[in-house]
């Protein structure tokens, strides 16, 4: 039992960054009470939440986001049946967080009655608030306000029988207005504010089925999905007569914008799969595909002046787009001994996605204008891997792997113009080769060390950032007691892929170290350091008004530094209190201060990338238990957000919370 | 005799001699009434039936090899007549990969588990126990031995650190899960990049990243995809678990991001000749054009505009 207890303290330390409410302490006895032939345990915490912001408003919203008011912080109900033979039902379990208007909130729920039925359902909502591209100093015309919804029911008949069938909805939306922008009349850049309102909507449906044929397991699942995005845009005016344009060096005025860009669209998909798992080897393939299709107009309507001309200019355009996706996996597991695994894994994948857009503008100045556009891109990916795991003695074991991948990709771009088609079809393909060693070390039973390699390269990489010739090294070493844990971790990633006029490369090295400790089941001590380091360069080419600039580099340094500590304390099985730190900073290159611009040149590009932030938050709680089925928590939270090379971006913000757990 | 005839009788026969051998080391056995094992492990037994392994002793229809305490320890016969120790099969002892097959050989009849054996957790060297405590769970559904969130961050550290940055996916406030995206028993080769990259990410709506699932509207098609983003998945721009930059982008700047791949050098895009370059009107001195995205606000692809403009 003392065990059990640790274990349990363990977890709720190690959980330590989650926000400080809801209590980790459910009130109520954990092995719950009888009712006839069902036991519960239940516990529901509500009490009152509370932040004050100083600072960038915004930023806060779009990263912590919790405000006041009373809330159901968080609940749980279990109801088991005893002895398996509920009449509706032998198990629920049901777990809320957040109700009542905090930005997170959540309900899992599963109802499920042995061999008969299994129903699992989950909603969730998530206030999602971004003010734009305001990192790093720069101005941010995207920001959006809007509340994603996502409920999933899944329910399985039949779910211990040989014969299952699977029943699925899930239904999301995205609510809410967004400001953004458009480019108008001059092709040169004027750009105009513009106020939209997001309403997006997606449905899906399942059906499907697991059956299984002379030991062959058979799984198949028919999925439809709609997706449906209403959203319309009209000009911001801000009161005064036209618009004026973001940067307003030029003539130009938009008296108004209006936009309507529905559409629709569906992605049927079918998946089969066989699978046997047996005494010497496992054997699975799968089959899929998706049949993406969307239908759309886009209808824009702008009415304004240039250089003092009145202008008027309206745009449709209309048509399909399809994206049929097949793949095919054959996957092979082979185990001669106990100590010996082999696997080998096939894939195929057929991307295509294709489309014609007719696109027509009326422009009071150039005229009528129509264009048929049809692009065409199609994937084809053949992949194989092989590994092999072997374990030569309780203290060794080795790993070793080799995978292969050709990849061609087929493109077209064709328009019709005045009456003349243009096209111009390109194909290319890519190989992928790497291979992967490892070791596994367990010199002494609570000690174990990992040691692992990769190391890849790629014959046509499609972009400048993607992996080109690349290797990666991985080190584990973990020390686990009863009561104390402690793991090193160091991992490095690297990727040169540089051509003859530019070059890319990048690494990336993390080391961490993290413990937990346990000495009695009142105090447990969970304490972390991370260092993240990412350095990168890359080739780029611009235009400085208007003479191409060539052979400079974009740097990116980044030095992440995190910090957790937490340290929980239980006084007489009756006062829980904890308290913890974190705090994550990225030094950047060390500078304190931002570069000062240098000739034409964007000063990003004058000297190396680097932003550096600090994101700090401590807290505290203390949990008192009243008696066995009510508990009182109060927490206190602290954010604090700093950008060092943009001050206005940073906020402080108070947060805590009062509530009262309770069981009945 | 062939090569390829030969080998597969050595290997035939190297199998049925690993079978024989494993068969002559087991120890005579039976199996008992489960109510035996209640006798000396009454506090595990008292709260059974909430496990969901109880299913097999609720239903009295599974075979004593399938049922119970016995269905996953192996025959107590003897282990009761000796009032304890071996020889009971215990995981604390077990290899990984005893371990493995013993929970597989009721849990692999579940297509979320077909890849296990080859996931990169069991080629590290993981058990089930790893991560499940049948006994000790601190979830009823999954018997995890801790809340999800805190298990994958227990060995995933640098993980966790991601999801502590200013900006990250809602993990830690309990909006989404690890698994909303990740498949830890392994999962079937990605459909992105290279298909081999990133290990263990489920795939939704049967084959798409699952990005797509909750980014609907990402999703398209559109008649002129962003070519980079189809082709080498979401993760070229975003950090998907957390970053330092908002909207989870992969540099402070947008426009550095953006030209870093529009340098027009190389065998790199389309047409193999390098991504292509701004137009010359854009001055990236005046900062309206450092603003990439304020023009090209459909960057994720478009259905009106090659450039991503409406």
């Amino acid at each position: 039992m003392r065990t059990t207890i640790l274990l349990f303290l363990m977890a709720n330390a190690a959980a330590a960054q989650a926000p400080i409410a809801p209590s980790p302490d459910p009130a109520g006895k954990r092995i719950g009470e009888n009712v006839r032939n069902y036991n519960i345990v239940d516990s529901f915490e509500t009490g009152y939440r509370y932040s004050t912001v100083g600072g960038n408003d915004a930023q806060y919203r779009s990263s912590v986001n919790y405000g006041d008011g009373i809330r159901l912080l968080g609940s749980s109900l279990i109801v088991t049946s005893k002895n398996g033979h509920g009449l509706l039902f032998d198990q629920i379990t049901l777990s809320t967080q957040g109700l009542g208007n905090d930005p997170y909130q959540s309900v899992v729920m599963r109802v499920e009655k042995n061999r008969i039925y299994r129903y699992d359902m989950s909603w969730r909502q998530n206030d999602y608030f971004n003010p734009g591209l305001v990192t790093a100093g720069g101005d941010g015309e995207h920001l959006l306000d809007t509340n994603n919804r996502m409920q999933d029911h899944n329910l399985t008949l039949f779910p211990q029988s040989n014969l299952k069938v699977f029943l699925g909805f899930s239904n999301s939306s995205q609510t809410g207005p967004a400001y953004s922008s458009i480019q108008s009349f001059d092709g040169s850049g004027d750009i105009f504010p513009l106020f939209s309102n997001v309403r997006r909507v997606w449905r899906e449906y399942r059906l499907g089925n697991e059956f299984q044929v002379f030991g062959i397991r058979v799984n198949w699942m028919h999925g439809w999905q709609d997706f449906k995005d209403e959203t319309g845009a009209a000009l911001v005016t801000f009161g005064v007569p036209g618009a004026i344009p973001i940067a307003p060096e030029t003539s130009v005025r938009l008296n108004s914008f209006q936009a309507s860009d529905p559409n629709h669209g569906t992605n049927p998909y079918w998946r089969a799969a066989i699978f046997t798992d047996r005494k010497l080897f496992h054997v699975n393939g799968r089959f899929t595909y998706s049949g993406g299709r969307r239908a759309f107009v886009v209808d824009e309507s702008a009415q304004g002046i240039v250089s003092s001309l009145a202008r008027v200019q309206d745009v449709v355009t209309l048509g399909n787009a399809e994206r049929p996706v097949a793949t095919g996996n054959l996957n092979f597991n082979f185990t001669p001994t106990p100590k010996l695994t082999i696997s080998n894994s096939t894939s195929v994948y057929n991307v295509r996605t294709l489309g014609n857009s007719f696109f027509s503008e009326f422009d009071s100045a150039t005229q009528t204008t129509s264009v048929l556009f049809y692009n065409y891109l199609g994937i084809r990916t053949v992949a194989n891997d092989t590994n092999l795991n072997y374990q030569l003695s309780p203290l060794v074991g080795f790993m070793a792997g080799y995978h292969y991948s050709d990849r061609l990709i087929s493109t077209q771009d064709q328009f019709t113009f005045a009456g003349a088609t243009s096209s111009s079809p390109a194909q290319q393909s890519n190989q992928l080769h790497s291979g992967a060693v490892g070791m596994r070390l367990t010199p002494w039973k609570p000690l174990s060390v990992l040691l692992s390699a990769e190391v890849g390269t790629n014959s046509h990489p499609f972009t400048p950032l993607a992996d080109g010739d690349y290797h990666a090294l991985t080190a584990r070493v973990q020390y686990r007691a009863k009561s104390f844990r402690l793991l090193a971790a160091a991992n490095a990633n690297y990727n040169a892929n540089s051509v003859s006029l530019t070059s890319y490369g990048s690494q990336s090295r993390a080391y961490s170290v993290s413990g937990n400790w346990t000495p009695r089941s009142q105090f447990t001590v969970d304490a972390g350091f991370n260092r993240a380091h990412t350095y990168t360069i890359g080739g780029i080419a611009y235009f400085i008004d208007p003479q191409l600039i060539q052979g400079e580099s974009s740097i990116y340094l980044s030095n992440i530094n995190s910090i957790y500590v937490g340290v929980r304390y239980e006084i007489r099985k009756r006062i829980d209190l904890y308290a913890g730190y974190t705090r994550v900073q990225d030094l950047g290159d060390g500078r304190a201060t931002a570069p000062a611009g240098i000739g034409p040149a964007p000063s990003p590009f004058q000297a190396v990338q680097t932003f550096p932030v600090a994101f700090q938050s401590p807290m505290a709680r203390v949990s008192v238990k009243i008696n066995e089925k009510l508990r009182w928590n109060a927490g206190y939270q602290y954010y604090g957000y700093r950008a060092d090379f943009a001050s206005l971006l940073g906020y402080r913000a108070n947060t805590g919370y009062t509530s009262l757990s309770f069981s009945f | 005799m062939s090569f390829a005839v030969r080998s597969g009788l050595l290997l035939t026969i190297f199998c049925a001699g690993v079978s024989v051998v494993n068969a002559q080391d087991k120890p005579a056995n039976h199996f008992v009434n489960n109510n035996v094992c209640r006798t000396c492990h009454p506090i595990i037994w008292s709260t059974f039936y909430k496990n969901p392994h109880f299913k097999s002793i609720a239903s009295g229809e599974e075979p004593p090899e399938s049922t119970g305490c016995q269905g996953c320890h192996g025959p107590g016969g003897l282990h009761a007549e000796n009032a304890g120790g071996k020889p009971i099969i215990s995981f604390m002892a077990l290899p990984a990969q005893q371990v493995l097959d013993t929970c597989l050989r009721c849990h692999s009849q579940t297509l979320s588990r077909a890849n296990i054996r080859s996931s990169q957790h069991a080629l590290n060297g993981m058990a089930c126990t790893s991560c499940h405590s049948i006994h000790r769970a601190q979830s009823v559904r999954a018997l995890l031995s801790k809340p999800q969130t805190a298990l994958c961050e227990g060995c995933h550290t640098d993980v966790r650190v991601q999801f502590a940055m200013p900006f990250k996916h809602r993990v830690e406030e309990g909006v989404i899960s690890c698994t909303d995206c990740h498949n830890p028993h392994g999962s079937f080769a990605p459909t992105w990049r290279m298909a081999s990259r990133p290990h263990q990410v489920d795939q939704a709506m049967a084959n798409e990243e699952p990005c797509l699932y909750c980014h609907a509207d990402k999703r398209g098609p559109f008649v002129f995809e962003h070519l980079g983003v189809r082709v080498d998945g979401c993760e070229t721009c975003h950090a998907p678990h957390g970053s330092p930059n908002s909207r989870l982008l992969r540099r402070p700047v947008v426009f550095t991001l953006c030209l870093e791949c529009h340098n027009g050098a190389g065998n790199f895009g389309r047409q193999g000749t390098g991504i292509p370059t701004q137009t010359p009107n854009h001055n990236m001195a005046d900062s309206r054009y450092q603003n990439c995205t304020a023009c090209h606000v459909r960057i994720h692809g478009s259905n009106a505009d090659s450039s991503f403009l409406r």
